[in-house]
């Protein structure tokens, strides 16, 4: 007489035990719980179970006569050291992997408050590099293992299954149960197509099985505050340094700096950095309800969160609405599942000058701190209230922040529903082996109304709106997912076989509108009705991607590992010859420790090498990039008439392609000491070859676009270490690890010719690095006429005071370049100035509890890379009419014969400006951020009997960052002049928003 | 598949005149780096590149430079695409002639351009057809003007005298090239190449030849105001409008062309005076002083002055700026050629809304051109009477009263002085000075000095525009020019 004995292996904290192993003693029966921790084994009453789970300790249960269901709690060992990593498609104890996965556990993630998922990753795991800033609702950069590409490099985020191809910024971070990264061929090879970058699974929270309802509220109140101060002139310095610089220049005075003239300006003294940043505050409120019967699990939760920024103005400001039911019900065979996320956001972005004028301008925040101190914050007598400069006095083309952030309304309101249905079939199950089918459906859509209001004002010179105009438009995002899965399992009693197979089709569809008007009148009522020159415009692109993946995992008397991935894509992108990749992997993995023969010492417990080697693809383009097409919107007029002209504008290359990148990956897993010590150590290697990217073409070529072409091959190699070290034996308990990682990266090639792709003061070259700075090298200030004449030929107006370049070199009869000195400055004395991207990452983790108290602290940086700082140099400038840095004190002049900082001179004819090394223009990245500080007290149980948990805490979030940039932020997202992201400038600090300290109360309490 | 119907040919010459409305073409920079570098002008900009641009210090990266290349080029690509795929076309064969003589003539204007600001520059005349095309060398001068005048000379064969007499989808279109524009066009660059005879016959053409369809307008500033345009006296134009008369949102600076573009200039809030525009650029004190060294024959002030500046003349009824009572010191002068100060309605520029035609060439120029070209091939005396059309019109006394008999040499004098005041801030005089051989003359520089100070920071070879540092790093094939 045989039975099934089924039911849920939880740990103490109520959470499902994954991989748990359930197996009747003293026989080869045995399983592995599933994702909720549900298992189903065959046994007849009097067989005794045996669950296990390292990292926890053995649970034996007898079967009772007529017994079917057994539910248990294991209690937690010393370490965890064989938790259950979420692997593409499936599930994988930890010591079973094969290829390089990176865990960040939800503890991890519950202590740093964010909107953002991909801010949680910052310093959290060897490789993964997160760049962001601190404005509310903004979008970090995420890098796994350097740049592998020149294209678009963000990792792929999978969601509950599901690929969403786009930043996963409005989802909530508090539905998080775990996120595991991908980082090498092997691991990431299921997802093939769109793996190259590294992909970051994320898995929502779940109910878990026959608990009753358990309530769980958390929620934190933060005072967020700029901290950081760029040092910038008061008026009168100002007037000085202006007035000597035009002065040098052979200009005039601005009448305004004039102490003779009559419109000397000297009872204004703005400090803008002072005016411009209030104190924000961001908040958060998470209502959870969970539980599960027999068959049903469920998981609702609603949140909350508001971040209010730090700059004076209408935003940047971010308010998000967010709920979420997770459910699964079981019978038989049958299980179904879905998780539906509805979230609602609200953001004011930063404005961006773009508005009122093309180009050129520096981020709002560099605009902010470069204002003039002579220029009012606010004036009556202006259009719209706001202070501004003239022509005629100040003469400075100098933005007033304060008044342009308040009077444009600008909103990126956000809708996003992401639902995922999946149904499971056991097409078979007995002893040992399993076969199972699943669909997966899911819809992905945002809609998105973008408006923005710019009403008539009057902020002086160049910024002046003189009629008032309202835009409002909508974008939709949608993803249609349709995959079918067939999962093979069987175990041989000490070999261990699964087999996957699937089909993929996935359809994204991009929807733009936009509604324009103008000439609104005041009171203003911002509708597209009330103005005139109505204007509707907009565009639509669909991609399709059709995919076929298989995976077979092998393992043999827990000794040795091998995995197989193949995965099939075909891609709409590109023309259809080239239309389909294949993305294989293969990785093996040897458990020292299992062996007999090594006796190894009794203090390893886990020994483990591992290694991986294949082929992953990048289709991250735009739509229809392969095809050449008309603009037939080109507008002209004859007799004042509209007439619509059409031809081709843009330069296609016709047959690109995938873009491959060849992954090597070798690892070792190490544990002492029953897992009190971990360290986990993996080099990689990749080739990125036919990398597709937008490569700037001469404009002699008429077109306006880049067109994306396959450019290249590249390489990255670097270690990834983590190392960690917990003891949990007494009332003091603690655990510190850190991790490192390191990175070189190579040009191989630049396609076509090889030419050298150059970037803002910065060059991408075959056999060196992305993005290396490049310029002319400084050796010093001329002192003298004498020295000027000794000297290469810089330009007829170099004077004393003006930098020194290094001439290096210049070009034969044949025009090639030589590296002979030709005693003239010119573009041929350019060289290397320093690397762009830093060398090595870092990230330290210490939490320690003392009876009901816990700690914990987390610092995260890098090194080995110069920042070129777009803010510093415009602070530095010697031309115009915008507030110095103080460093600029201590500018040559004859009295103060400095070698180091140059002469002020309008004009600067000697062009000091340039890109080059001289003192600031490149400063060293170096920094280390202490992200967390956080103290925390748990109520002891029982003394408030309806509550099964209440903790409070207090944390610093981004307490103090050791840097010497004289910049905001040294992990900023690089971006081009046109204030884009940018690939070939990764040392380019276009202006970053500042990173506020936050104060942050918290509370956790569940019932 | 495009390039099959006449519809699209045609919308293919739209497409070409189009990338004149862009920022680096007529609507602000070529316009103001052409005038700012002349001596009529200077730079009063905290936007260090004009200033730089106007005293001739321009460093290889300035983003102005790069602009006018840029969109020169946009020109010429979308010609070469409608000349390389429309005589496939099966289609009226006028009409065809008509869209191809236009493509030429755009093209030959673009590389006018070109050679006029670069001196030398690569040769494309096909579309792309690969990446092996992506990088032309610099031509020889040579080969550019032949190319030049090739395209003229085809435009000049190919265009209508007018769009009224034709029929097809342009009929009655004004704006298009012209026979008479190609002509002009052809006949200025043979004179830019000091082709006396063949200039003088290209003139004679318009001016007593079977292209005489042109006339003076009888006040000057119908030259310069929203209305009046395309007139008797225009030979070709650049086609701005307000969004008033032909709609549109977002700004035409640059880029990928949209249904949503404004068709405006920015030259107008560029020169506007303080607080009224950027009053990027000042007019000299020397020009101001050349328009009231002349006297009307009523003994008024020349006409020409109070059309091309700004100045307060209350001997003129001149007291306001864009209606307002002069807010500056009686001294100060602003430009107000193809501003809008004085229009109805208009209170400053800042509404970027300016739809004020930019004039290539006018029937002015010809008659000075002309008279040029007569002078220099030693027939001086036959000068007079053309230069005498044009300061008739500014009721300026009889030249050959005033200054009788004059030798070739001082007609060339006068002929440099007329030309200053009556194309004063029109884009014309560096190019004049160039070709002139002012700036390697010795007391000719010292006298630029004197007009316009910022020529004392000239040194030779920057009189050009420096090819953009951008392209050199692109382009392995392309050469820089004197001015890099």
């Amino acid at each position: 007489q045989e039975s099934t004995v089924s039911g849920y292996v939880t740990s103490m904290d109520d959470e499902p035990l994954i991989g748990a192993t359930v197996s009747v003693k003293n026989t080869t029966t045995g399983t592995v719980t599933d994702v909720d921790g549900s298992y189903r084994i065959r046994a007849v009453p009097g067989d005794t179970l045996l669950y296990t789970y390292i990292g926890f300790l053995n649970e034996e249960r007898v079967v009772g006569p007529g017994e079917t269901r057994i539910n248990v709690l294991l209690t937690g060992d010393i370490a965890e050291l064989d938790e259950i990593v979420v692997v593409g498609y499936g599930t994988q104890r930890k010591s079973d992997l094969t290829g390089s996965v990176s865990v960040i556990s939800t503890e991890d993630i519950e202590k740093y408050a964010t909107n953002d998922v991909a801010q949680l990753l910052q310093g959290r795991a060897a490789g993964v590099n997160v760049n962001s800033d601190g404005e509310p609702g903004s979008i970090p950069r995420v890098r796994i293992r350097g740049v592998g590409t020149f294209g678009n490099a963000e990792p792929l985020y999978v969601i509950d299954g599901v690929p969403i191809g786009t930043t996963p910024r409005d989802f909530n971070p508090n539905d998080i149960a775990s996120v595991q990264i991908l980082k090498d061929a092997s691991a990431g090879a299921i997802y093939g197509s769109r793996a190259a970058n590294g992909v970051v699974i994320i898995t929502t929270k779940k109910g878990s099985r026959n608990t009753p309802l358990q309530i769980t509220y958390t929620a934190y109140y933060g005072l967020d505050q700029v901290w950081q101060d760029i040092p910038v002139l008061g008026r009168e310095q100002y007037q000085l340094l202006n007035n000597e610089s035009q002065l040098n220049g052979g200009e005039t005075v601005a009448p305004g700096n004039d102490p003779n003239d009559p419109l000397y300006i000297d009872n204004i003294d703005t400090d803008w950095q002072a005016e411009g940043f209030k104190n924000g505050n961001r908040m958060n409120h998470n209502l959870r309800f969970a539980g599960g019967g027999e068959n049903v699990t469920y998981n609702l939760s609603l949140d909350y969160f508001d971040n209010e920024g730090t700059l004076v103005g209408n935003g940047p400001d971010y308010t998000r609405y967010s709920v979420r039911a997770n459910t699964e019900a079981e019978k038989g065979i049958f299980k179904v599942g879905q998780s539906l996320y509805y979230s609602h956001s609200n953001e004011s972005p930063l404005t961006y000058e773009g508005l009122l004028l093309a180009g050129g301008r520096p981020s709002l925040i560099g605009d902010l701190v470069v204002a003039v101190p002579t220029m009012p914050v606010l004036d009556p007598n202006r259009r719209g209230g706001f202070g501004g400069t003239s022509s005629a006095v100040e003469r400075a083309i100098s933005l007033n922040v304060i008044g342009l952030n308040s009077l444009i309304d600008n909103r990126v309101e956000a809708d996003r529903i992401f639902a995922v249905t999946y149904g499971e079939l056991t097409l078979l199950e007995r002893a040992g082996t399993s076969l199972k089918y699943k669909l997966n459906l899911s819809y992905d859509r945002t809609f998105t109304r973008d408006f923005s209001f710019q009403p008539g004002f009057d902020l002086g010179f160049f910024f002046q709106k003189d009629i008032p105009a309202l835009t409002d438009g909508s974008r939709s995002f949608s993803t249609g997912l349709v995959e079918n899965t067939l999962n093979f399992e069987k175990d041989f009693g000490n070999q261990q076989l699964s087999v996957l197979v699937g089909q993929m089709y996935q359809q994204g569809n991009f929807l733009f509108r936009n509604g324009y008007t103008e000439q609104l009148t005041e009171p203003y009522f911002p509708v597209l009705n009330n103005g005139t020159n109505q204007t509707a415009s907009g565009f639509e692109t669909r991609n399709v991607l059709l995919s076929y993946l298989a995976r077979v995992n092998y393992s043999y008397d827990d000794r040795y590992l091998i995995t197989g991935t193949i995965r099939r894509d075909g891609s709409s992108r590109f023309a259809p010859e080239n239309r389909y990749g294949n993305f294989p992997s293969i990785a093996v993995g040897w458990k020292l420790h299992n062996e007999d023969f090594l006796n190894l010492p009794e203090a390893i417990a886990e020994l483990k090498l591992r290694g991986s080697y294949g082929k992953l693809g990048n289709q991250e383009i735009g739509d229809y990039l392969y095809t050449t097409s008309i603009n037939s919107n080109i507008v002209y007029n004859f007799n004042g008439e509209r007439v619509i002209g059409g031809l081709q504008t843009q330069i296609v290359s016709e047959d690109i392609k995938w873009e491959t990148k060849t992954t090597t990956n070798v690892g070792l897993d190490l544990a002492l000491f029953e897992g009190k010590v971990t360290f986990s150590g993996e080099y990689y290697s990749s080739e990125t070859s036919d990398i597709l990217v937008g490569v700037p073409i001469a404009e002699s070529n008429g077109a306006t676009n880049t067109p994306v072409v396959n450019a290249g091959i590249l390489r990255n190699n670097g270690l990834d270490f983590n190392l960690g070290y917990r003891d949990f034996s007494g009332p003091f308990n603690f655990e510190v690890s850190a991790n490192m990682a390191t990175l070189n990266n190579e040009v191989v090639a630049l396609g076509g010719n090889n030419e050298p792709i150059f970037g803002i003061g910065s060059i991408t070259e075959v056999g060196s690095e992305i993005g290396q700075h490049y310029g002319w090298d400084v050796v010093g200030v001329f002192q003298s006429q004498e020295e000027i004449d000794e000297h290469a030929f810089q330009d007829p107006g170099t004077a004393p005071g003006d930098l020194i370049f290094r001439d290096i070199g210049g070009v034969d009869e044949n025009g090639e370049r030589t590296n002979i000195p030709d005693g003239i400055i010119d573009a041929n004395d350019r060289t290397y100035l320093g690397s762009a991207i830093p060398s090595l990452y870092y990230g330290f983790n210490f939490y320690a509890t003392f009876k009901n108290f816990d700690f914990t602290t987390f610092a995260s940086g890098a090194t080995g890379y110069q920042i070129n700082s777009r803010l510093y140099r415009d602070l530095l400038h010697t031309q115009g009419y915008i507030n110095y840095h103080e460093d600029a004190l201590n500018r040559w002049t004859p009295d103060n014969p400095s070698n180091v900082y140059p002469r002020l001179v309008a004009g600067d004819p000697n062009q000091n400006a340039r890109d080059s090394n001289r003192e600031g223009w490149l400063q060293d990245g170096t920094h280390l951020r202490i992200n967390t500080v956080s103290l925390g007290y748990t109520l002891p149980q029982g003394i408030i009997e309806q509550l099964s948990k209440f903790r409070v805490y207090a944390t610093i979030q981004n307490l103090y960052t050791f840097q010497s940039y004289k910049g905001f932020n040294p992990d900023f997202i690089s971006r081009d002049l046109e204030n884009n992201p940018s690939i070939f400038e990764p040392g380019f600090d276009f202006g970053s928003f500042p990173k506020p300290r936050v104060y942050l109360l918290g509370l956790e309490v569940t019932f | 598949n495009y390039w099959e119907t006449p519809e699209q040919a045609l919308a293919g010459a739209n497409a070409i005149y189009n990338s004149m409305l862009v920022d680096g073409a007529y609507m602000r920079i070529f316009p103001s780096l052409s005038d700012g570098r002349g001596d009529g002008v200077k730079a009063d900009s905290p936007w260090a590149d004009l200033v730089q641009v106007s005293n001739f210090t321009i460093p290889t990266t300035s983003a102005p430079v790069q602009w006018v290349w840029r969109d020169s080029y946009l020109m010429i690509g979308r010609a070469n695409q409608v000349l390389a795929n429309v005589p496939d076309i099966e289609m009226d064969a006028a009409l065809k002639d008509r869209i191809l003589g236009q493509a030429h003539f755009l093209r030959g204007l673009a590389y006018f351009n070109l050679a006029n600001n670069f001196k030398v520059v690569p040769l494309v005349t096909t579309p792309p057809a690969g990446t092996e095309d992506y990088n032309p060398e610099t031509a020889p001068e040579d080969a550019l003007w032949e190319l030049i005048r090739n395209d003229f000379r085809a435009a000049a064969d190919m265009l209508p005298v007018n769009y009224r007499d034709v029929s097809g989808p342009d009929a009655g279109d004004l704006g298009r090239a012209t026979k008479g524009a190609a002509t002009g066009f052809l006949a200025k660059a043979e004179l830019y190449r000091q082709n006396w005879q063949a200039a003088a016959d290209g003139f004679a053409q318009l001016v007593t030849g079977p292209l005489a369809v042109y006339s003076l307008m009888p006040d000057y500033r119908d030259n310069f105001l929203q209305v009046n345009e395309n007139n008797a006296e225009s030979l070709f134009e650049v086609q701005f409008a307000s969004p008033s008369e032909v709609g549109g949102a977002d700004m035409n600076w640059a880029g990928e062309p949209l249904a949503t573009w404004k068709q405006v200039s920015a030259q107008a809030v560029t020169y506007g005076a303080d607080e009224y525009g950027y009053s990027d650029f000042l007019p000299t004190q020397w020009l101001y002083d050349a328009y009231k060294s002349e006297r009307t024959v009523d003994g008024g002030v020349d006409p020409r002055l109070l059309t091309t500046l700004a100045s307060y003349e209350p001997e003129a009824n001149s007291t306001t700026i864009y209606g307002n009572e002069w807010p500056y010191a009686e001294d100060k002068i602003y430009p107000r050629k193809y501003t809008r100060d004085g229009f109805p309605g208009i209170a400053n520029e800042f509404d970027f809304n300016s739809g004020i035609n930019y004039r290539l060439m006018r029937y002015a120029d010809v008659l000075l051109m002309y008279a040029e070209a007569l002078n220099e091939l030693g027939r001086t005396e036959e000068a007079y009477g053309y230069i005498q059309q044009v300061r008739d019109r500014a009721k300026l006394p009889d030249l050959a009263e005033v200054h009788p008999n004059m030798t070739q040499g001082e007609m060339r004098e006068r002929i440099a002085h007329e030309r200053a005041l009556e194309l004063a801030l029109e884009g014309t005089r560096i190019n004049d000075i160039i070709r002139w051989g002012w700036l390697y003359d010795g007391d000719k520089l010292a006298e630029l000095q004197a007009h316009d100070a910022e020529f004392t920071s000239w040194s030779p070879g920057n009189e050009y525009l420096p090819v953009p540092q951008r392209e050199l790093d692109v382009n392995p094939n392309l050469s820089p020019n004197s001015a890099n």
